[in-house]
């Protein structure tokens, strides 16, 4: 950024470097990169490792995952719900972060606490809530609006409702995260563009949106990867329903590996996934240009 | 001397901690548990003089899911006339019990005894020790023991049967002018009486006569086939038989109540159990677990049972599927002498009639133990008295894998919400089922039903 | 003028918004003391008609609450104080260091984060099993010691300091574990405490894991606990709300703690500039 490098490597940064690189690697592999090769060699079997069975099927997992219909309808849900959830996620965050932020507003840790408390509340509890709210005789959604909708069961709002709830659950997440990276913006820039006179949109748009980028790229990326995950919504508000109409390659995922016990499959269909979240974080940093 | 004292401390210290921990009030309620001497129970006897473990003290677990209290109970019986034997009850949360006790069966953490439900069948049966009871002496005792019968052993048994029956509401009952007489033999009679209890607003529902939403799969689709003398397997056993002519009547019929005699509707009320604890809906038909939610949950519905209607109000090959609840597995990695005591200990479980009229009782299912059908506790339960006339006509297929029910939901939501129609519906589940099912050991158990040579094919 | 109206407008859709995001959460408190019959009643109340403190005494019942509390607090401490070290070593080293397969490693870490967790958990767990850590701490806190999450985070936050403190630092002849230590970690403040609070949020909540690689009742953890009303038949929704707003409390308190570490670090900022 500033400079390119510091051209010398002094003998200590050598030293803490080699230590924490070597026990991160360690680490990773073990912990992680063990179980994902045994996933792995697992994707290429008839897997259940809760009845002991292990029975070698070549690449038949991943065929049965790339001509299945349902796998396929599930993506596009998947896309759907993660590019939704995400853009509100983000837009949201940074809004009231910003508006929180500003000297207009006043009780500062008021708001933040009041945004973070579906943050902290785990999904099943607040799952269950929503569904409650969504239901079509006695939820409150349809007694303030007036309405008689089946908003979980009626295909058309399904998906829908389980994004608006992600989004209520999920973009404090965001502010807080936006309010980390305000709070350490350098204060001279700031104070450099209000004595050249500029606006608070353009402050904004040319001083501290861009100096947000790593934050947003940090809120971007972990929810691609959390949201291409997600599954718990889907398991308590409408098990995939009505029919298969909100279905998420994560909620099959789960399906297969502990409701129908074919691990097999459920890591076949993992890897695929993988492929498709790394290639879009890939994206993600190649639009952004952050990494060289 | 000093072996004696130490023992007198740990007693007064046992003592102590009973007193004071163990919580809120469940200590003080604890009463002097009786002691048997004489051999008890009816083929299967239970002798309390045999000393377990050759007198020496030995510790066991029992993992179990649900209610503390009812496995105490039996605890505490048992180790009475055992002081020499603990058995320590853990209690698992339910979903999750099933990832944790195969993993755990597999290694050396698991528990010697562990409370059994057969949908999970596959994944445990690897890890179980056969019964030590003779098959011959099961199979005097309770019914349903053939189909548990597997290459000559048996690993665990039914104590008990749920199954289906009709809950309906008295007072909606009352206030539409209906009396005993009206109980429904038939599906036909079913509908004319919910057309009665059905209340309109113009088009808008205010009460629906009956209520299916979200179990149509459980409690139609997946029984009244044997009703129309179909099974729910083709011969080999191994086939789905749901996309057939009479699941797509079946479907039809549940198809018309809504659309054809409106008598409810698939946006009315989220769940047909709690509709009817609402007050909001006038019949339901629920497996026997219902009748201890009402009692509990919704306690003050007023509410009456009948036996699930036929289509033609003769007797039918069968009225319904049931589904067994399971006696205790048996960990066969577990050391042999901790086996020998839990051995012991479900031989002392099937002896011991209190016990499986309370286990019964606690689930709401019908005892399989024969000489406990017509028990007056058990009668007292209506949920139950009205099935001891044909307890013999209900049939069970076998641990199904959970792609049966669930794969028939979905069919429904497609047909209800979706706009499928039926025949496409049922194809995608008999679709799903077969390919779900292609790992799996699962074999019907339907051709050991006692009437299996009626069926009509 | 416009300042003060914007000014009002402002607060209002925050107070609007903040209502909706309350809401449910208020809704879940108040129904944590009715009964079941009265949350799925059709006559629906905000607050309990009938007021029941049952669902919390039976918690009590159950498990031995404040054991599970206190391990469950242990636990969630230890492994969040280790991620906040680690992700801010390894987060510097990623973003300040220049070396071959830097970004090698760092998309390694990444790409961990993205397989999920149904289909690695029973391998970790036979893992665990081989290494004879069952029924110990030491499974929960050791697989949990880098966090993907928090090397991310801590990387995107520490390369938006400054090289030239680092510099200035290196020219006075500081090394680098000294640079680390006195420099790089009191500045990286606000990312530390973002990552406290989300960690130790996810480590408190974390459930699955626990239940299965712990055995010994007496070391079970509160999220476990909280997990054995979810019955074979139906949801005790009142037992869930009630153990659900207990469990969140110290959550909370977490985030208000780090919150006004946050204030004061940009306090202490402030005044030095």
């Amino acid at each position: 950024m500033f400079k390119k490098s510091h051209p010398l490597q002094s003998k200590s940064e050598i030293i803490l470097r080699n230590i924490v690189v070597v026990a991160m690697v360690i680490f990773f592999t073990v912990f992680l990169i063990v179980p994902i090769a045994i996933a792995f060699a697992g994707s290429f079997h008839d897997w259940n490792p809760l009845s002991g069975t292990y029975n070698f099927l070549g690449v038949q997992n991943y065929i049965d995952v790339f001509t299945s219909g349902l796998f396929w309808n599930s993506m596009l849900n998947t896309l759907i719900f993660s590019v939704v959830v995400i853009i509100f996620r983000v837009g949201l965050g940074l809004a009231i972060a910003y508006a929180i932020y500003s000297t207009l507003v006043k009780h500062k840790s008021f708001f933040r606490a009041v945004y973070y408390m579906p943050v902290v509340t785990p999904m099943v509890a607040v799952a269950f809530v929503w569904k409650f709210m969504y239901n079509p005789q006695i939820g409150t959604i349809n007694q303030i609006f007036g309405l008689d909708v089946n908003w979980l069961m009626n295909p058309k709002t399904a998906l829908a409702a389980v994004m608006i709830m992600t989004i209520w659950k999920d973009f404090g997440y965001a502010v807080v995260m936006y309010m980390a990276g305000l709070y350490s913006l350098p204060a001279d820039a700031l104070e450099a563009a209000k004595v050249d006179g500029a606006n608070a949109w353009q402050t904004f748009k040319y001083i501290t949106f861009p100096l947000l980028k790593p934050m947003t790229m940090f809120v971007t990326i972990t929810s691609i990867i959390s949201y291409i995950q997600a599954y718990v919504q889907i398991l308590i508000m409408t098990e995939g329903g009505p029919g298969t109409a909100t279905y998420l390659s994560s909620y099959i995922i789960y399906d297969e590996a502990f409701v129908k016990y074919n691990f097999g499959y459920a890591s076949a269909l993992s890897f695929v996934l993988f492929v498709i979240t790394a290639f879009f974080t890939w994206l993600s940093f190649r639009v952004s240009g952050s990494e060289e | 001397m000093k072996k004696k004292f130490m023992a007198l401390l740990m007693a007064s210290a046992m003592a102590v901690g009973l007193l004071s921990g163990c919580g809120g009030g469940s200590s003080e309620e604890k009463e002097q548990v009786e002691v048997p001497t004489e051999p008890f129970g009816d083929t299967i006897k239970y002798d309390p003089a045999a000393e377990i473990n050759n007198g020496e003290d030995i510790t066991i677990e029992l993992w179990e899911w649900g209610s503390d209290d009812l496995f105490q109970e039996i605890i505490d019986g048992y180790t009475a006339m055992h002081p020499n034997v603990t058995i320590k009850l853990v209690n698992n949360p339910w979903e999750d019990y099933w990832t944790k006790l195969p993993l755990a069966l597999d290694g050396e953490e698991g528990p010697a005894l562990f409370n059994v439900h057969n949908s999970y069948h596959e994944n445990l049966i690897n890890y179980m020790a056969p019964l030590e009871i003779p098959i011959e002496d099961l199979e005097a005792d309770f019914t349903g023991v053939n189909a548990h019968v597997i290459d000559g052993e048996v690993y665990y048994i039914d104590y008990g049967m749920m199954t289906g029956a009709v809950y309906y509401n008295k007072d909606m009952w009352e206030a539409a002018g209906l009396t005993e007489e009206d109980i429904p033999k038939t599906w036909d009679e079913l509908i004319e009486v919910a057309k009665k209890l059905t209340i309109k607003d113009g088009d808008t529902l205010i009460q629906a006569g009956l209520n299916f939403n979200d179990d149509f799969h459980q409690n139609y689709l997946l029984g009244l086939n044997y009703q129309l003398g179909e099974n729910l397997f083709q011969d080999d056993g191994r086939t789905p038989n749901v996309n057939s002519e009479t699941m797509v009547q079946i479907m039809q019929m549940l198809v018309d109540m809504y659309r054809v005699d409106g008598i409810g509707s698939e946006n009315f009320g989220e769940k047909a159990p709690d509709s009817f604890g609402q007050g909001q809906s006038a019949m339901v038909i629920q497996w026997g677990h219902y009748y201890n939610t009402l009692n509990t949950t919704w306690s003050n519905i007023d509410f009456g049972v009948f036996e699930i209607p036929t289509f033609d109000g003769e007797v039918p090959y069968a009225y319904n599927r049931y589904n067994g609840e399971s006696t205790f597995g048996i960990n066969k990695n577990a050391p042999a002498d901790q086996q020998a005591v839990a051995q012991d200990f479900v031989k002392y479980f099937l002896a011991n009639d209190d016990a499986q009229i309370a286990f019964n009782l606690a689930m709401s299912t019908f005892p399989a133990k024969k000489s406990l059908a017509d028990s007056e506790e058990v009668m007292a339960n209506p949920s139950l008295a009205i099935l001891a006339d044909h307890i013999d006509r209900y049939i069970w297929p076998g641990p199904m894998p959970a792609t049966v029910e669930n794969s028939l939901k979905k069919a429904g939501q497609d047909v209800f919400y979706n706009g499928v129609d039926i025949q496409t519906a049922l194809d995608e589940a008999q679709e799903s089922i077969v390919r779900d099912m292609r790992n799996s050991s699962f074999e019907s158990v339907e051709n050991l039903y006692t009437y299996a040579s009626e069926r009509t094919q | 003028m416009t300042r003060k109206i914007s000014k009002i407008a402002l607060n209002l859709i925050l107070l609007l918004l903040g209502v909706v995001t309350v809401y449910p959460f208020v809704w879940m408190l108040a129904s944590s003391f009715k009964k079941n019959s009265e949350i799925m009643a059709l006559e629906q109340h905000l607050l309990p008609q009938i007021f029941t403190a049952e669902n919390y005494i039976n918690m009590n019942e159950r498990f031995n609450f404040m054991r599970f509390f206190a391990n469950s607090l242990f636990v969630t401490i230890a492994i969040t104080v280790i991620v906040i070290y680690t992700s801010t070593i390894c987060g510097f080293v990623l973003s300040k260091y220049r070396f071959k397969g830097r970004n090698l490693i760092f998309g390694f870490v990444l790409s961990t984060m993205m397989i999920p967790w149904c289909v690695t958990i029973i391998p970790k767990y036979s893992m665990i099993q081989a290494f004879d850590w069952m029924d110990s701490y030491k499974a929960l806190i050791i697989p949990a010691m880098f966090s993907g999450f928090g090397i991310f985070m801590m990387k995107q936050h520490i390369a938006s300091l400054p090289d030239e403190i680092l510099e200035a630092a290196r020219i006075d002849g500081a090394n680098e574990f000294y640079i680390f230590h006195r420099i790089v970690f009191p500045m990286s403040k606000n990312g530390i405490s973002s990552i406290a609070i989300f960690q130790f949020l996810w480590a408190w909540e974390d459930y699955l894991w626990p239940y299965l690689v712990i055995n010994t009742q007496e070391k079970q953890l509160l999220s476990v606990g909280l997990k054995m009303f979810n019955g074979q038949y139906s949801t005790d929704y009142g037992a869930l709300f009630a153990a659900t707003a207990i469990s969140i409390i110290p959550v909370l308190l977490i985030y208000l703690f780090f919150q006004k570490q946050f204030i004061a670090g940009i306090a202490a900022s402030a005044v030095k500039g």
